[in-house]
């Protein structure tokens, strides 16, 4: 069966998806999963009241089962006390939508996992809170804080794709760079660079940019793709720079990705 | 004319093309009245034969070869599988590794991986940020064991073409052989084996508008193969298996009519190509081009938009009758992301965010305008839903 041979209640469902949004409050949890390998990224938000789901929300980033799911989920569980949601299953929502492809059942997973998710953060006392000033702050304070930690390969490819210092950009020109989140002065490093190549990539183990306002709205506008919670684990390639390994802290989680420069600052 | 239903918009030429009319018309006497076997002795088999060897004079002066440097196949997969299996057990005495660049259709990483449990031992290259194969860089990959180099002509997903001549030459007196998958970019840059001095050329029948089900491989005077099909000895040994006659026929007149419109259909798709990129990239925010911004097909603009994910796109599209088509066609079924586009350097959820347009002999400006009234909205109707898009 191929991927896009969906029933039609699967179909409605993608076209004039129920209950699209976030939900904000104290009387929120938020439940969030994802598999980057099948571009899925889901996230549920519930409110409880009475132990009942009050609402429920959801965006996702993912295919159309993914959407479809999500939607038919909300469906299911609006109203239904939090031991009746939490009883509903990955098939019962591919039941609902009159079945999925057998190559996108991991979908209905990731929707039901998603409500799982939001529901035991509910119960656990995990409300949703938007960042408070002082967690922002200790972001912001992360120059120190930023671990020092040993990236693979750095010593081999010194001179060869890797670089502690950069006195003149124009040497990365068109070249696929990463620029390792050594506070401001590699934040100010990569907007330099997108002035000399389109592929720009800021790694920071942080969950925000841990930086001046200025500094950091400068990134956010700029062409610079920044990868929150990452860390730098390897680089790898034959004779020079070819790819890294980058760990994704949150998903815990490992790729590479093919980058032709790595700029770590002070090595 | 072969238009696609005036309602529907197809843009996805990479995937499927139509047959030409004129080409099933030189192909219709061939299933009835002028049937025959050129292995047979009698007058249809000699009829057939004649036919048989005009076709391969035709498909073999649209590449600039020679008719005997052609050997007709089931397609491009054949035609794959044939130069590089083929080539690889010929000559296993000279060494055991071949180099394939990282951009190639996926028939050929499978075919890597064959011959790795084959032992053979098989280096991929990895392409520049815009899909290109540096020849430099292909050359650290070369050592005294490298029998055989693979690379594109053009990336069939993101349309960026290869520096061909400069890897021809590069590898010239090495005794390493190159193969050249050109089903990407036939019909829509000239190719000519008289000027490049590449060792074996993958073609397919369809994608210059001939019958599906058929292709070629050009393999130069002096370089030897090892058959795959064994059977009667056709194809001078390298292909067993009775001639395709109609099919053939109809693969000589589409190469006939490409070469002849070659110089006027390629800048026509060339404009139409730049024109969708630059109201694509103008219109819709945080839209970008994948492959190179020059050097690429005439037929084809491969875009991402940040934070949505391509089937949803190709879903809508596709509820507004437009075929368009996301990453690899062929890949799809493994749910990962495409190959080629990660090796560009793309994180796992801008390829997966990836949308390939393709335009073709019977594609109208009126497609353009088609795509640009519908995509922006749906652009930002899934951005408004997905957690990856600030909208602020």
């Amino acid at each position: 069966m191929k991927s896009t041979q969906y029933s039609e209640k699967t179909l409605d469902h993608f076209r004039n998806p129920r209950n699209v949004g976030i939900l904000e409050g104290d009387d929120v949890a938020v439940g969030r999963v994802g598999n980057p390998v099948c571009g899925d990224l889901m996230e549920m938000y519930v409110r409880v009241k009475d132990d009942r789901i009050d609402d429920i929300k959801f965006q996702t980033f993912g295919c159309g089962s993914a959407v479809a799911t999500s939607s038919m989920i909300t469906e299911l569980v609006m109203g239904k006390t939090l031991d009746e949601a939490v009883e509903v299953t990955r098939a019962d929502v591919a039941d609902a939508l009159d079945g999925l492809p057998p190559v996108k059942m991991h979908c209905s997973n990731l929707a039901a996992d998603a409500l799982h998710d939001a529901i035991k953060n509910w119960r656990s006392g995990k409300r949703l809170t938007p960042l408070g000033a002082e967690e922002i702050a200790a972001a912001g304070a992360g120059c120190g804080a930023r671990e020092a930690t040993v990236v693979q390969g750095v010593a081999e490819y010194a001179g060869k794709g890797v670089y502690g210092s950069l006195d003149d950009v124009s040497v990365l020109a068109d070249k696929r760079v990463l620029v390792v989140d050594k506070g401001i002065p590699s934040a100010r490093l990569a907007l330099a660079l997108t002035g000399v190549t389109p592929r720009v990539i800021f790694v920071t183990e942080l969950e925000t940019l841990g930086l001046p306002e200025e500094v950091a709205t400068g990134v956010k506008r700029s062409d610079v793709k920044v990868l929150l919670r990452s860390r730098l684990l390897a680089v790898r390639g034959e004779g020079e720079v070819e790819k890294v390994l980058i760990r994704d802290l949150d998903e815990d989680d490992e790729y590479e990705l093919f980058v032709d420069a790595v700029v770590l600052l002070g090595t | 004319m072969a238009l696609p239903p005036e309602d529907e918009v197809y843009l996805d030429y990479q995937s499927a093309r139509p047959v030409d009319p004129r080409v099933v018309e030189a192909m219709l006497p061939y299933f009835t009245e002028r049937f025959g076997n050129p292995a047979s002795l009698h007058a249809p088999g000699d009829r057939a034969t004649e036919t048989f060897e005009q076709s391969r004079a035709a498909v073999a002066g649209f590449l600039g070869a020679s008719p005997e440097e052609i050997v007709f196949t089931s397609g491009a997969t054949e035609s794959n599988n044939l130069a590089l299996i083929g080539y690889a057990s010929r000559n296993k005495r000279s060494g055991d590794h071949l180099v394939i660049s990282e951009v190639e259709h996926i028939s050929l990483h499978n075919i890597g991986k064959y011959l790795e449990k084959e032992g053979f031992r098989v280096t991929k290259v990895p392409p520049d940020q815009f899909g290109r194969i540096n020849p430099d860089k292909l050359r650290t990959r070369i050592t005294d064991d490298t029998i055989l180099v693979s690379v594109c002509w053009a990336s069939n997903e993101i349309g960026t073409l290869q520096p061909i001549p400069a890897i021809a030459e590069m590898l010239k007196g090495t005794g390493v052989a190159l193969h050249v998958d050109a089903v990407a970019a036939e019909g829509q840059v000239p190719i000519d084996m008289a000027t490049v001095p590449v060792d074996l050329l993958t073609i397919s029948s369809n994608d210059i508008y001939g019958p599906p089900g058929l292709g070629a491989l050009y393999v130069r005077s002096g370089v030897r193969l090892a058959p795959i099909t064994m059977g009667g000895g056709q194809e001078r040994g390298l292909r067993s298996g009775t001639e395709n006659l109609p099919g053939i026929v109809g693969m000589a007149a589409a190469a006939r009519i490409a070469a002849a419109e070659l110089a006027t259909e390629a800048p026509r798709l060339a404009a139409m190509r730049d024109r969708l990129i630059s109201e694509v990239l103008s219109t819709i925010p945080d839209s970008h081009l994948n492959g190179h911004p020059v050097d690429r097909l005439p037929n084809n603009a491969h875009f991402r938009f940040d934070g949505v994910e391509g089937e949803s796109l190709l879903l809508s599209m596709r509820d507004q009758g437009i075929a368009v088509s996301t990453g690899s066609a062929c890949s799809s079924k493994t749910l990962e992301p495409s190959r080629t586009l990660i090796s560009c350097g793309l994180l796992h959820e801008e390829a997966h965010g990836s949308l390939e347009f393709t335009f073709g002999r019977y594609s109208r400006e009126s497609d353009i305008d088609r795509v640009m009234s519908v995509l922006p909205g749906i652009v930002k109707r899934l951005r408004d839903m997905s957690p990856l898009y600030d909208t602020a």
